[in-house]
């Protein structure tokens, strides 16, 4: 579960004041997949940096599983979003130099996961999201756009994460891998009872998830 | 695979890039190597030098050298003022003399020699020749002559180098025993030339000054010149040649080498224009002076080329940082600790420059001895040159000198074991800033720039 109440942040430069997000609150209840929805620069970015931890809160809280991750410390936020949350970027971010199989097994190494089992694990969330036996062993340079995201929804859900942010994961692809990353991130939210939340352009996608969240000049306009 | 594998790999991500930045950092590297190995054999070869030289001060009367030059002898009275100067531990005294025809039995064992007639003839003949050696004019005009037996009277009969005859060697007693410092009685050491030439033995006895004197021992010095050599104690010489209180040659011991300086000069101060006072140290400390230029180059350009290194490694770094932002963001928001993304970044840093340090210590193994020689001769021959061809003409310093060609710098497991920390601290060094800079990024500004 979910839970945000009254959150801000206010980004300052001189005397300038900018409510990025102005009194956010909304409720996502496990396993259930939301998207939020907004033009650009409606603060839809600062909204997902919050809630994965990426960034601290002006005000209000984050309630994640119980835990309000706004009052954690920088060191157990860090732990808290390695063994808690995932992430899957527009543009992938995988790291370059390492195959799609060693790229899925770096978060349960910073989790302190055993090699074997990490490997172990890694090779079975590729076979998940579909890519199997040689690709697996190919770096990102070496993958599709789509095949690049895949390995990057299988490092999201590398910890077993409680909530999953995708930024955009669509916006990098054509729409028939776009639908048929959104149909996986779809099928993992229910197979794994995982929260995902995914900020999306694509109206047509976000008529598909459970929840859609619009925002506008960091405020929430309707559900 | 972990952080270390994960940095050691990063290395190598563009190899282009780690190729000239190893090989810009084995030059650095290499040249910090080659002047710690010539700052290392130019120290020894100092130390070397200085230590050979020991830390004694010579004293001889104004104008005399041996038996060359004139003036008049020093006496008891005048060294007194030199013994207790400060720093000064102990002190050896000489009176040297020759035996004559007239006062004593012995035959020199030397033969004159073409060089003996030619001393002869240019010292005005004032010798005269022992007995049983035929004096004469040749057909060629020089004078024939045996040279004479020399005499020293010390306090100190064991060390060769006090008395100012030149003939130094290593005293060894062949037989008999050696006399005390403050003896004052008719007796002898005898060179093995002399003892052969003219028989004698422990025991034996023979004429000097007109007066019996006992051999008391035999010694072995090493070379002709002075096993052809009589040594008596020196109160016994001062009676015997009737020149009481004289002194021909005194030598200063000095606490330690770097008063060696001071006390020449207090020495020549209290003894004033009657006595000439010179260290060997000071003629060493000129000779190495070229040495210690190097070695203060060899120093600088050490310094010089570590700091290279650093900020070589450093920009490198620091440029490599600014290139891995989003990627160190990615790191952190999957949930890497500031520690762990640093020490990737340390040991990407230290790969470079463990491979900058092989290829430096290859160059220091190849380089190290050809460029400390290389110092070494254009420095001394500038110095020669400078010093008006002083080691050409051979003396103290141009032996030194002679032998500073001998200079050996050799790359030992210590050298190359300093390489190695040194590139560890380069790396180390190097990577504080780029830690500075890894430990700034936020993970959010990940999702700022998609």
């Amino acid at each position: 579960m979910l839970k945000v109440k009254g959150l801000k942040k206010i980004f300052q430069s001189g005397d300038l004041k900018v409510a990025a997000v102005d009194g956010v609150s909304f409720t996502v209840p496990e396993g259930q997949f939301a998207s939020i929805v907004g033009r650009s620069g409606s603060g839809k970015s600062t909204l997902l940096s919050l809630l994965g931890a990426l960034d601290k809160p002006t005000g209000g809280s984050i309630e994640i599983d119980g835990n309000d991750i706004s009052q954690m410390r920088d060191h157990e936020l860090i732990q808290y979003r390695c063994a808690k949350i995932g992430f899957v970027f527009q543009s992938y971010n995988l790291v370059p130099n390492l195959t799609a199989l060693e790229n899925v097994t770096l978060p349960m190494e910073f989790a302190k996961v055993p090699k074997q089992n990490r490997l172990e694990r890694a090779r079975q969330l590729l076979d998940q999201v579909g890519l199997s036996g040689d690709k697996q062993n190919r770096k990102p340079g070496k993958l599709s756009g789509g095949e690049q995201q895949r390995v990057a929804i299988a490092r999201a859900l590398a910890n077993k994460p409680k909530l999953i942010l995708a930024d955009e994961p669509t916006g990098n692809l054509d729409s028939q891998t776009g639908k048929m990353i959104f149909d996986l991130l779809h099928g993992l939210a229910k197979s794994e009872n995982t929260t995902i939340i995914t900020v999306t352009h694509d109206l047509e996608i976000a008529g598909k998830t459970d929840k859609t969240f619009h925002l506008r000049d960091g405020k929430l306009k309707g559900k | 695979m972990n952080v270390m594998t994960r940095g050691i790999r990063n290395a190598f991500r563009n190899q282009i890039r780690t190729f000239s930045i190893v090989v810009i950092l084995g030059l650095s590297i290499g040249l910090s190597l080659t002047m710690l190995v010539a700052h290392q054999a130019v120290g020894d070869k100092i130390a070397s030098v200085k230590g050979s030289v020991g830390n004694t001060v010579s004293v001889s009367p104004a104008g005399v050298r041996g038996f060359a030059g004139g003036g008049n002898p020093l006496t008891e009275t005048q060294l007194a003022k030199v013994k207790t100067l400060q720093h000064v531990i102990s002190t050896k005294e000489s009176l040297s003399d020759r035996l004559t025809t007239s006062n004593t039995s012995l035959q020199s064992a030397v033969d004159a020699g073409s060089l003996g007639k030619r001393f002869s003839q240019n010292s005005g003949q004032a010798f005269t020749a022992p007995a049983g050696s035929s004096v004469g004019r040749g057909g060629d005009g020089t004078v024939s002559f045996t040279p004479p037996v020399t005499v020293n009277g010390t306090t100190a009969p064991t060390d060769l180098s006090t008395g100012g005859l030149g003939g130094g060697g290593t005293f060894t007693l062949k037989s008999g025993s050696v006399f005390s410092s403050n003896n004052t009685d008719n007796v002898a050491l005898v060179g093995t030339s002399l003892a052969s030439k003219n028989n004698l033995k422990v025991g034996s006895t023979f004429t000097a000054y007109g007066t019996l004197v006992t051999v008391l021992g035999i010694f072995d010095a090493g070379n002709t010149f002075s096993n052809n050599q009589v040594i008596m104690p020196l109160a016994t010489v001062q009676k015997l040649s009737s020149q009481p209180d004289d002194i021909t040659s005194a030598t200063l011991t000095v606490d330690s080498i770097t008063n060696v300086a001071s006390v020449t000069t207090a020495a020549q101060k209290a003894l004033g224009s009657a006595a000439d006072v010179t260290n060997a140290a000071t003629q060493a400390q000129n000779t190495v002076a070229p040495l210690q230029n190097i070695q203060t180059i060899s120093l600088y350009s050490l310094v010089g080329a570590v700091v290279a290194g650093s900020v070589i490694i450093l920009l490198t770094m620091v440029m490599i940082v600014r290139e891995r932002r989003r990627e160190i963001g990615v790191l952190k928001a999957i949930g890497a600790s500031n520690v762990k993304v640093m020490t990737q970044f340390m040991t990407e840093a230290i790969t470079l420059t463990v491979l900058g340090a092989v290829i430096g210590i290859l160059l220091g193994v190849a380089a190290g001895n050809p460029i400390t020689k290389l110092l070494v001769n254009n420095s001394t021959n500038t110095a020669s040159a400078v010093q008006g061809g002083f080691a050409r003409r051979g003396g103290f310093g141009g032996g030194l000198r002679n032998s500073f060609s001998s200079i050996h710098a050799a790359v030992g497991w210590s050298i190359i074991l300093y390489g190695l920390a040194a590139a560890i601290i380069i790396a180390i060094v190097g990577s504080a800033m780029a830690s500075f800079f890894i430990a700034k990024v936020r993970p959010a500004e990940v999702m700022r720039t998609e």
